[in-house]
Protein backbone atom coordinates (compact mmCIF):
# COMPACT_ATOMS: atom_id res chain seq x y z
CA UNK A 1 0.00 0.00 0.00
CA UNK A 2 1.76 3.53 -1.10
CA UNK A 3 1.41 6.07 1.56
CA UNK A 4 -1.08 8.17 0.41
CA UNK A 5 -2.63 5.06 0.19
CA UNK A 6 -2.18 3.88 3.86
CA UNK A 7 -3.32 7.54 4.58
CA UNK A 8 -6.67 7.42 2.94
CA UNK A 9 -7.03 4.01 4.72
CA UNK A 10 -6.32 5.12 7.98
CA UNK A 11 -9.02 7.54 7.59
CA UNK A 12 -11.47 5.41 6.31
CA UNK A 13 -11.26 3.05 8.97
CA UNK A 14 -11.22 6.09 11.72
CA UNK A 15 -14.58 7.01 10.26
CA UNK A 16 -15.61 3.41 10.03
CA UNK A 17 -15.09 3.02 13.62
CA UNK A 18 -16.55 7.05 14.34
CA UNK A 19 -19.96 5.08 12.13
CA UNK A 20 -20.03 2.61 14.67
CA UNK A 21 -19.35 4.37 18.12
CA UNK A 22 -20.72 7.97 17.76
CA UNK A 23 -24.61 6.99 17.86
CA UNK A 24 -24.23 4.70 20.53
CA UNK A 25 -22.66 7.41 22.45
CA UNK A 26 -24.83 10.21 21.06
CA UNK A 27 -27.61 7.61 23.68
CA UNK A 28 -25.70 9.50 26.17
CA UNK A 29 -26.46 13.04 25.59
CA UNK A 30 -29.74 14.73 25.82
CA UNK A 31 -32.20 13.50 28.85
CA UNK A 32 -31.14 10.29 29.88
CA UNK A 33 -33.16 6.92 31.36
CA UNK A 34 -32.55 5.63 34.80
CA UNK A 35 -29.32 3.60 34.57
CA UNK A 36 -29.71 -0.19 35.43
CA UNK A 37 -27.02 -2.86 36.15
CA UNK A 38 -23.96 -2.86 34.56
CA UNK A 39 -24.48 -6.07 32.32
CA UNK A 40 -27.50 -5.09 31.32
CA UNK A 41 -26.19 -1.64 29.95
CA UNK A 42 -22.96 -3.33 28.40
CA UNK A 43 -25.46 -5.81 26.21
CA UNK A 44 -27.38 -2.70 25.29
CA UNK A 45 -24.21 -0.95 24.35
CA UNK A 46 -22.95 -4.24 22.27
CA UNK A 47 -26.19 -4.57 20.50
CA UNK A 48 -26.60 -0.81 19.51
CA UNK A 49 -23.38 -1.19 18.20
CA UNK A 50 -23.45 -4.05 16.55
CA UNK A 51 -26.50 -3.12 14.79
CA UNK A 52 -24.28 -0.11 13.59
CA UNK A 53 -21.77 -2.71 12.32
CA UNK A 54 -24.96 -4.77 10.61
CA UNK A 55 -25.53 -1.97 8.95
CA UNK A 56 -22.15 -0.55 7.63
CA UNK A 57 -22.01 -3.80 5.95
CA UNK A 58 -24.13 -1.96 3.00
CA UNK A 59 -21.45 0.53 2.66
CA UNK A 60 -18.46 -2.07 2.43
CA UNK A 61 -20.41 -3.73 -0.84
CA UNK A 62 -21.19 -0.56 -2.22
CA UNK A 63 -18.77 -0.56 -4.73
CA UNK A 64 -17.14 3.32 -3.75
CA UNK A 65 -14.12 3.64 -6.16
CA UNK A 66 -12.70 5.54 -3.49
CA UNK A 67 -13.63 3.88 -0.35
CA UNK A 68 -12.00 0.77 -1.75
CA UNK A 69 -9.23 1.69 -3.95
CA UNK A 70 -6.17 1.85 -0.78
CA UNK A 71 -7.27 -2.16 -0.37
CA UNK A 72 -8.70 -3.76 -3.08
CA UNK A 73 -12.09 -4.92 -3.26
CA UNK A 74 -10.84 -8.47 -2.85
CA UNK A 75 -9.46 -7.40 0.79
CA UNK A 76 -12.93 -5.23 1.42
CA UNK A 77 -14.67 -8.58 0.84
CA UNK A 78 -12.60 -10.37 3.45
CA UNK A 79 -13.22 -8.02 5.55
CA UNK A 80 -17.39 -7.97 4.97
CA UNK A 81 -17.52 -11.41 5.60
CA UNK A 82 -14.95 -11.46 8.61
CA UNK A 83 -16.27 -8.40 10.61
CA UNK A 84 -19.62 -9.57 9.63
CA UNK A 85 -18.83 -12.65 12.02
CA UNK A 86 -18.04 -9.72 15.16
CA UNK A 87 -21.42 -7.83 14.46
CA UNK A 88 -23.10 -11.06 14.19
CA UNK A 89 -21.41 -12.51 17.85
CA UNK A 90 -22.18 -8.38 19.33
CA UNK A 91 -26.16 -8.39 18.34
CA UNK A 92 -26.41 -12.26 19.53
CA UNK A 93 -24.08 -11.57 22.85
CA UNK A 94 -27.06 -8.88 23.47
CA UNK A 95 -29.83 -11.07 24.42
CA UNK A 96 -27.57 -13.70 25.45
CA UNK A 97 -26.24 -11.56 28.41
CA UNK A 98 -29.91 -9.97 29.46
CA UNK A 99 -31.18 -14.28 29.75
CA UNK A 100 -28.36 -14.64 32.01
CA UNK A 101 -28.83 -11.76 34.29
CA UNK A 102 -32.28 -11.28 34.05
CA UNK A 103 -33.65 -15.27 33.25
CA UNK A 104 -37.57 -13.96 33.76
CA UNK A 105 -36.97 -12.49 30.02
CA UNK A 106 -36.58 -15.81 28.50
CA UNK A 107 -40.16 -15.56 28.63
CA UNK A 108 -39.65 -13.10 25.62
CA UNK A 109 -38.81 -16.24 23.53
CA UNK A 110 -42.19 -17.30 23.13
CA UNK A 111 -43.13 -15.36 20.01
CA UNK A 112 -46.78 -16.07 20.33
CA UNK A 113 -47.26 -14.43 23.83
CA UNK A 114 -43.84 -11.63 23.47
CA UNK A 115 -44.59 -8.26 22.61
CA UNK A 116 -43.85 -7.01 19.28
CA UNK A 117 -40.11 -5.36 19.98
CA UNK A 118 -38.99 -8.51 21.22
CA UNK A 119 -40.49 -10.61 18.40
CA UNK A 120 -38.36 -7.71 16.12
CA UNK A 121 -35.64 -8.67 18.18
CA UNK A 122 -36.22 -12.54 17.22
CA UNK A 123 -36.59 -11.63 13.26
CA UNK A 124 -33.46 -9.65 13.54
CA UNK A 125 -31.11 -12.60 15.56
CA UNK A 126 -32.71 -15.01 13.34
CA UNK A 127 -32.44 -13.27 9.90
CA UNK A 128 -29.17 -12.82 11.32
CA UNK A 129 -27.92 -16.60 11.90
CA UNK A 130 -29.58 -17.79 8.88
CA UNK A 131 -27.11 -15.22 6.80
CA UNK A 132 -23.84 -16.33 8.10
CA UNK A 133 -25.03 -20.23 8.22
CA UNK A 134 -25.60 -19.49 4.43
CA UNK A 135 -22.92 -17.39 3.49
CA UNK A 136 -20.27 -19.51 5.29
CA UNK A 137 -21.58 -23.17 4.14
CA UNK A 138 -23.00 -21.77 0.55
CA UNK A 139 -21.13 -24.50 -1.37
CA UNK A 140 -22.33 -27.43 1.05
CA UNK A 141 -25.70 -25.98 1.27
CA UNK A 142 -25.46 -26.25 -2.95
CA UNK A 143 -27.08 -22.62 -3.16
CA UNK A 144 -26.71 -21.13 -6.47
CA UNK A 145 -24.42 -18.06 -5.94
CA UNK A 146 -27.43 -16.05 -7.56
CA UNK A 147 -30.38 -17.68 -4.96
CA UNK A 148 -27.85 -16.89 -2.70
CA UNK A 149 -26.89 -13.31 -3.22
CA UNK A 150 -30.36 -12.81 -2.94
CA UNK A 151 -31.60 -14.26 -0.19
CA UNK A 152 -28.37 -12.36 1.66
CA UNK A 153 -29.45 -9.41 0.49
CA UNK A 154 -33.02 -9.85 1.50
CA UNK A 155 -31.83 -11.24 5.09
CA UNK A 156 -29.27 -8.44 5.29
CA UNK A 157 -32.78 -5.78 5.16
CA UNK A 158 -34.94 -7.59 7.45
CA UNK A 159 -32.13 -7.90 10.32
CA UNK A 160 -31.14 -4.24 10.32
CA UNK A 161 -34.91 -3.17 9.82
CA UNK A 162 -36.01 -5.65 12.83
CA UNK A 163 -33.25 -3.96 14.51
CA UNK A 164 -34.36 -0.73 14.52
CA UNK A 165 -38.20 -1.39 14.91
CA UNK A 166 -37.07 -3.52 18.12
CA UNK A 167 -34.64 -0.42 19.14
CA UNK A 168 -38.15 2.08 18.96
CA UNK A 169 -40.43 -0.33 20.00
CA UNK A 170 -38.15 -0.67 23.39
CA UNK A 171 -37.77 2.91 23.18
CA UNK A 172 -35.31 2.98 26.33
CA UNK A 173 -33.42 4.88 25.07
CA UNK A 174 -34.83 6.51 21.93
CA UNK A 175 -37.46 8.84 23.92
CA UNK A 176 -35.64 12.43 22.76
CA UNK A 177 -37.48 12.53 19.26
CA UNK A 178 -34.05 12.92 18.00
CA UNK A 179 -32.71 10.23 19.19
CA UNK A 180 -34.89 8.06 17.24
CA UNK A 181 -34.20 10.41 14.25
CA UNK A 182 -30.62 9.59 14.51
CA UNK A 183 -31.48 6.08 14.52
CA UNK A 184 -33.91 6.27 11.65
CA UNK A 185 -31.79 8.39 9.57
CA UNK A 186 -28.87 5.99 9.74
CA UNK A 187 -30.84 3.39 8.64
CA UNK A 188 -32.33 5.10 5.67
CA UNK A 189 -28.21 5.84 5.28
CA UNK A 190 -27.46 2.39 5.53
CA UNK A 191 -30.86 0.88 3.03
CA UNK A 192 -29.57 4.24 0.83
CA UNK A 193 -26.06 2.65 0.64
CA UNK A 194 -28.01 -0.61 -1.18
CA UNK A 195 -30.01 0.90 -3.34
CA UNK A 196 -27.52 3.02 -4.43
CA UNK A 197 -25.09 0.12 -5.52
CA UNK A 198 -28.46 -2.14 -6.62
CA UNK A 199 -30.68 0.99 -8.44
CA UNK A 200 -28.77 4.34 -8.72
CA UNK A 201 -25.92 2.34 -10.39
CA UNK A 202 -27.76 0.00 -12.45
CA UNK A 203 -29.43 3.18 -13.99
CA UNK A 204 -26.60 4.88 -15.09
CA UNK A 205 -25.00 2.04 -16.10
CA UNK A 206 -28.46 1.25 -18.43
CA UNK A 207 -27.65 3.89 -20.25
CA UNK A 208 -24.20 3.23 -21.42
CA UNK A 209 -24.19 -0.63 -22.39
CA UNK A 210 -21.58 -2.26 -24.41
CA UNK A 211 -22.10 -4.83 -27.18
CA UNK A 212 -20.19 -7.55 -28.06
CA UNK A 213 -17.98 -7.50 -31.05
CA UNK A 214 -16.56 -11.23 -30.39
CA UNK A 215 -16.09 -14.11 -28.32
CA UNK A 216 -12.46 -15.82 -29.20
CA UNK A 217 -12.02 -19.04 -28.17
CA UNK A 218 -8.36 -19.46 -25.95
CA UNK A 219 -6.54 -21.96 -24.73
CA UNK A 220 -7.37 -23.83 -20.93
CA UNK A 221 -11.30 -23.80 -21.28
CA UNK A 222 -11.52 -19.87 -21.76
CA UNK A 223 -13.18 -17.59 -23.78
CA UNK A 224 -12.27 -14.17 -24.27
CA UNK A 225 -15.09 -11.44 -24.86
CA UNK A 226 -14.34 -8.57 -26.53
CA UNK A 227 -17.20 -5.70 -25.93
CA UNK A 228 -17.04 -2.24 -27.24
CA UNK A 229 -18.73 0.56 -25.90
CA UNK A 230 -22.26 1.43 -27.73
CA UNK A 231 -22.93 4.74 -27.77
CA UNK A 232 -20.65 6.46 -25.23
CA UNK A 233 -17.01 6.36 -24.76
CA UNK A 234 -16.83 3.65 -22.29
CA UNK A 235 -14.24 4.47 -19.51
CA UNK A 236 -10.12 4.14 -18.81
CA UNK A 237 -8.79 1.51 -17.21
CA UNK A 238 -5.62 0.61 -15.50
CA UNK A 239 -4.12 -2.48 -16.35
CA UNK A 240 -4.89 -5.35 -13.63
CA UNK A 241 -7.99 -3.64 -12.72
CA UNK A 242 -11.70 -5.37 -13.19
CA UNK A 243 -15.24 -4.88 -13.58
CA UNK A 244 -18.53 -6.37 -12.94
CA UNK A 245 -20.32 -7.96 -15.67
CA UNK A 246 -23.91 -8.41 -16.24
CA UNK A 247 -24.51 -10.41 -19.67
CA UNK A 248 -27.99 -11.92 -19.72
CA UNK A 249 -30.71 -9.06 -19.04
CA UNK A 250 -30.38 -5.53 -17.53
CA UNK A 251 -28.41 -4.07 -14.99
CA UNK A 252 -30.38 -4.32 -12.52
CA UNK A 253 -29.77 -8.27 -12.36
CA UNK A 254 -28.74 -8.88 -8.65
CA UNK A 255 -25.88 -10.36 -9.90
CA UNK A 256 -23.17 -9.01 -11.99
CA UNK A 257 -19.29 -11.28 -12.07
CA UNK A 258 -16.41 -9.69 -11.32
CA UNK A 259 -14.02 -10.57 -14.42
CA UNK A 260 -10.35 -8.57 -14.93
CA UNK A 261 -10.02 -7.03 -18.44
CA UNK A 262 -7.17 -8.57 -20.11
CA UNK A 263 -6.66 -6.20 -22.83
CA UNK A 264 -4.30 -3.27 -23.08
CA UNK A 265 -5.10 -0.36 -21.48
CA UNK A 266 -4.58 1.73 -24.56
CA UNK A 267 -6.80 0.92 -26.76
CA UNK A 268 -8.43 4.42 -27.44
CA UNK A 269 -11.77 3.27 -28.69
CA UNK A 270 -13.20 2.22 -25.28
CA UNK A 271 -13.29 -1.27 -26.25
CA UNK A 272 -12.23 -3.71 -24.05
CA UNK A 273 -11.38 -7.53 -23.13
CA UNK A 274 -12.53 -10.17 -20.65
CA UNK A 275 -10.96 -13.53 -20.69
CA UNK A 276 -13.60 -15.67 -18.22
CA UNK A 277 -12.52 -19.34 -17.91
CA UNK A 278 -15.49 -22.03 -18.17
CA UNK A 279 -16.13 -23.18 -14.28
CA UNK A 280 -19.22 -25.25 -14.86
CA UNK A 281 -21.30 -22.59 -13.51
CA UNK A 282 -22.92 -19.75 -16.03
CA UNK A 283 -19.61 -19.20 -17.48
CA UNK A 284 -20.04 -22.58 -19.01
CA UNK A 285 -22.79 -20.36 -21.34
CA UNK A 286 -19.97 -17.56 -22.17
CA UNK A 287 -18.72 -18.73 -25.26
CA UNK A 288 -22.50 -19.09 -26.57
CA UNK A 289 -23.04 -15.54 -26.30
CA UNK A 290 -23.98 -14.01 -29.61
CA UNK A 291 -22.12 -11.14 -31.22
CA UNK A 292 -23.85 -8.24 -30.54
CA UNK A 293 -25.59 -9.33 -27.58
CA UNK A 294 -25.94 -6.20 -24.88
CA UNK A 295 -24.24 -6.45 -21.69
CA UNK A 296 -22.98 -4.13 -18.93
CA UNK A 297 -19.52 -2.99 -16.76
CA UNK A 298 -19.71 -1.51 -14.16
CA UNK A 299 -16.11 -0.94 -13.58
CA UNK A 300 -12.79 0.40 -13.93
CA UNK A 301 -12.28 -1.25 -9.81
CA UNK A 302 -8.98 -2.89 -8.18
CA UNK A 303 -6.10 -1.38 -6.70
CA UNK A 304 -4.12 -3.85 -9.25
CA UNK A 305 -2.07 -2.15 -11.04
CA UNK A 306 1.18 -0.88 -12.61
CA UNK A 307 2.30 2.71 -11.95
CA UNK A 308 4.83 2.23 -9.18
CA UNK A 309 8.52 3.28 -9.50
CA UNK A 310 10.07 -0.04 -10.28
CA UNK A 311 13.42 -1.29 -11.55
CA UNK A 312 11.04 -4.51 -13.36
CA UNK A 313 7.90 -5.90 -12.78
CA UNK A 314 7.49 -9.68 -11.71
CA UNK A 315 4.06 -10.86 -12.62
CA UNK A 316 3.32 -14.40 -10.86
CA UNK A 317 -0.04 -15.91 -12.32
CA UNK A 318 -1.93 -19.04 -11.57
CA UNK A 319 -4.57 -20.78 -14.39
CA UNK A 320 -6.56 -17.90 -15.19
CA UNK A 321 -4.99 -15.52 -12.57
CA UNK A 322 -3.16 -14.44 -16.26
CA UNK A 323 -5.96 -12.44 -17.64
CA UNK A 324 -4.76 -8.99 -15.60
CA UNK A 325 -1.10 -9.80 -16.01
CA UNK A 326 -2.05 -10.38 -19.61
CA UNK A 327 -3.85 -6.84 -19.61
CA UNK A 328 -0.43 -5.37 -18.01
CA UNK A 329 2.12 -7.46 -20.35
CA UNK A 330 0.09 -6.02 -23.21
CA UNK A 331 -0.09 -2.14 -22.17
CA UNK A 332 3.85 -1.97 -21.40
CA UNK A 333 4.31 -3.42 -24.65
CA UNK A 334 1.85 -0.84 -26.40
CA UNK A 335 3.61 1.78 -24.15
CA UNK A 336 7.27 0.87 -25.54
CA UNK A 337 8.22 0.58 -21.60
CA UNK A 338 12.00 -0.41 -21.69
CA UNK A 339 11.95 -2.48 -17.95
CA UNK A 340 12.54 -5.98 -17.77
CA UNK A 341 8.88 -8.06 -17.25
CA UNK A 342 9.36 -11.79 -15.98
CA UNK A 343 6.18 -13.35 -16.08
CA UNK A 344 6.03 -17.06 -13.68
CA UNK A 345 3.06 -18.40 -15.22
CA UNK A 346 1.39 -21.65 -13.49
CA UNK A 347 -0.72 -24.07 -15.42
CA UNK A 348 -2.11 -27.18 -15.24
CA UNK A 349 -0.42 -28.78 -18.34
CA UNK A 350 1.57 -27.33 -21.47
CA UNK A 351 -2.00 -27.74 -23.91
CA UNK A 352 -3.94 -25.16 -21.48
CA UNK A 353 -2.01 -22.28 -21.14
CA UNK A 354 -3.91 -19.60 -21.89
CA UNK A 355 -2.32 -16.93 -24.42
CA UNK A 356 0.36 -19.36 -24.92
CA UNK A 357 1.40 -17.79 -28.59
CA UNK A 358 0.30 -14.61 -27.82
CA UNK A 359 3.19 -14.16 -24.48
CA UNK A 360 5.46 -15.29 -27.18
CA UNK A 361 4.80 -13.21 -29.52
CA UNK A 362 5.14 -10.13 -27.11
CA UNK A 363 8.60 -10.80 -26.65
CA UNK A 364 9.23 -9.49 -29.73
CA UNK A 365 7.88 -6.11 -28.17
CA UNK A 366 8.62 -6.16 -24.94
CA UNK A 367 11.74 -7.29 -22.86
CA UNK A 368 9.69 -10.17 -20.95
CA UNK A 369 10.61 -13.25 -20.19
CA UNK A 370 8.49 -16.02 -19.08
CA UNK A 371 9.03 -19.23 -17.04
CA UNK A 372 6.25 -21.82 -17.51
CA UNK A 373 5.42 -24.00 -14.57
CA UNK A 374 3.66 -27.32 -15.44
CA UNK A 375 1.57 -28.84 -12.77
CA UNK A 376 1.55 -32.14 -15.04
CA UNK A 377 4.42 -31.66 -17.61
CA UNK A 378 4.93 -33.62 -20.77
CA UNK A 379 7.86 -36.27 -20.18
CA UNK A 380 10.35 -34.40 -22.37
CA UNK A 381 9.74 -31.20 -20.70
CA UNK A 382 12.96 -29.87 -19.08
CA UNK A 383 11.60 -26.34 -17.82
CA UNK A 384 9.83 -25.76 -14.27
CA UNK A 385 7.26 -28.33 -12.86
CA UNK A 386 5.08 -28.64 -9.55
CA UNK A 387 4.13 -25.34 -7.73
CA UNK A 388 5.87 -22.24 -8.25
CA UNK A 389 8.30 -21.61 -4.97
CA UNK A 390 10.70 -19.33 -3.62
CA UNK A 391 13.33 -21.27 -4.78
CA UNK A 392 11.83 -20.64 -8.08
CA UNK A 393 11.91 -16.74 -7.39
CA UNK A 394 15.77 -17.17 -6.72
CA UNK A 395 16.72 -19.46 -10.13
CA UNK A 396 14.97 -16.60 -12.25
CA UNK A 397 15.35 -13.53 -10.36
CA UNK A 398 18.29 -11.11 -10.33
CA UNK A 399 18.46 -9.78 -6.77
CA UNK A 400 17.92 -7.51 -5.06
CA UNK A 401 14.85 -8.98 -4.94
CA UNK A 402 12.64 -5.74 -2.67
CA UNK A 403 13.23 -3.51 -5.84
CA UNK A 404 10.91 -5.36 -8.12
CA UNK A 405 7.55 -4.56 -8.16
CA UNK A 406 5.64 -8.22 -8.02
CA UNK A 407 1.95 -8.90 -8.78
CA UNK A 408 0.15 -12.14 -7.95
CA UNK A 409 -2.70 -13.61 -8.92
CA UNK A 410 -4.37 -17.18 -9.02
CA UNK A 411 -5.90 -19.66 -6.42
CA UNK A 412 -5.72 -18.97 -2.51
CA UNK A 413 -3.56 -21.93 -2.04
CA UNK A 414 -1.04 -20.30 -4.47
CA UNK A 415 -1.50 -16.49 -3.35
CA UNK A 416 -0.78 -17.81 0.49
CA UNK A 417 2.54 -19.50 -0.49
CA UNK A 418 4.12 -16.78 -2.39
CA UNK A 419 3.06 -14.21 -0.34
CA UNK A 420 4.60 -16.36 2.12
CA UNK A 421 7.76 -16.83 -0.01
CA UNK A 422 8.25 -12.87 -0.68
CA UNK A 423 8.15 -12.09 3.00
CA UNK A 424 10.93 -15.05 3.29
CA UNK A 425 12.90 -13.10 0.12
CA UNK A 426 12.80 -9.31 2.55
CA UNK A 427 10.25 -7.86 0.02
CA UNK A 428 8.39 -5.32 1.53
CA UNK A 429 4.82 -5.31 1.59
CA UNK A 430 4.62 -2.09 -0.27
CA UNK A 431 6.61 -3.98 -3.19
CA UNK A 432 3.72 -6.63 -3.94
CA UNK A 433 0.33 -6.56 -4.91
CA UNK A 434 -1.92 -9.65 -4.57
CA UNK A 435 -5.59 -9.85 -6.52
CA UNK A 436 -7.56 -12.87 -5.22
CA UNK A 437 -10.12 -13.65 -8.13
CA UNK A 438 -12.17 -15.60 -6.35
CA UNK A 439 -13.15 -13.11 -3.86
CA UNK A 440 -16.91 -13.08 -4.13
CA UNK B 1 -0.69 -10.03 3.29
CA UNK B 2 -2.98 -7.32 3.13
CA UNK B 3 -5.37 -9.97 3.87
CA UNK B 4 -3.76 -10.30 7.08
CA UNK B 5 -4.08 -6.84 8.04
CA UNK B 6 -7.22 -6.79 7.05
CA UNK B 7 -7.56 -10.00 9.97
CA UNK B 8 -5.78 -7.45 12.34
CA UNK B 9 -8.21 -4.47 11.51
CA UNK B 10 -11.14 -6.60 12.52
CA UNK B 11 -10.02 -7.93 15.42
CA UNK B 12 -9.20 -4.48 16.52
CA UNK B 13 -12.29 -3.00 15.74
CA UNK B 14 -13.93 -5.93 18.22
CA UNK B 15 -11.77 -5.23 20.97
CA UNK B 16 -12.46 -0.95 20.46
CA UNK B 17 -16.23 -1.81 20.61
CA UNK B 18 -16.13 -4.18 23.32
CA UNK B 19 -14.12 -1.91 24.98
CA UNK B 20 -15.92 1.23 24.63
CA UNK B 21 -19.26 -0.69 25.25
CA UNK B 22 -17.41 -1.26 28.86
CA UNK B 23 -17.26 2.59 28.53
CA UNK B 24 -20.38 3.03 28.05
CA UNK B 25 -21.88 0.69 30.59
CA UNK B 26 -19.34 1.85 33.39
CA UNK B 27 -20.62 5.68 32.69
CA UNK B 28 -23.98 4.47 33.34
CA UNK B 29 -23.78 2.93 36.34
CA UNK B 30 -20.82 4.47 37.55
Amino acid sequence: MQLHHAVRGAVWVIFYLLFILAPLFALLAGSIPPARDFWTEFSVALGYAGLAMMGLQFGLTARFRYVTQPWGEDVIYHFHRQISLVAVALVVAHPLILFAVRPELLALLNSIQAPWRARFAALSIYSLIALVVMALWRAKLKLRYETWHLTHIVLALVAVAAGLLHMIGWGFYLIDPWKRALWIGLTIFWVGLLLYVRIVKPLFMLRRPYRVLEVRGERGDTSTLVMRPDGHPGFRFSPGQFGWLTVWGSPFRITGHPFSFSSSAEVADGRVEMTIRNRGDFTSAIPELPVGARVYIDGPYGAFTIGNPADMHVLIAGGVGITPMTSMIRTLADRGDPRPVILLYGSKDWESITFREELEALKARLNLTVVHVLADPPPDWTGERGFITAEMFKRHLPPPYADHEYFICGPNVMMDAIEAALGEMKVPMSKYHSERYSFV
Amino acid sequence: MRRLFADRLVLATGVVVILLSILFALSRVG
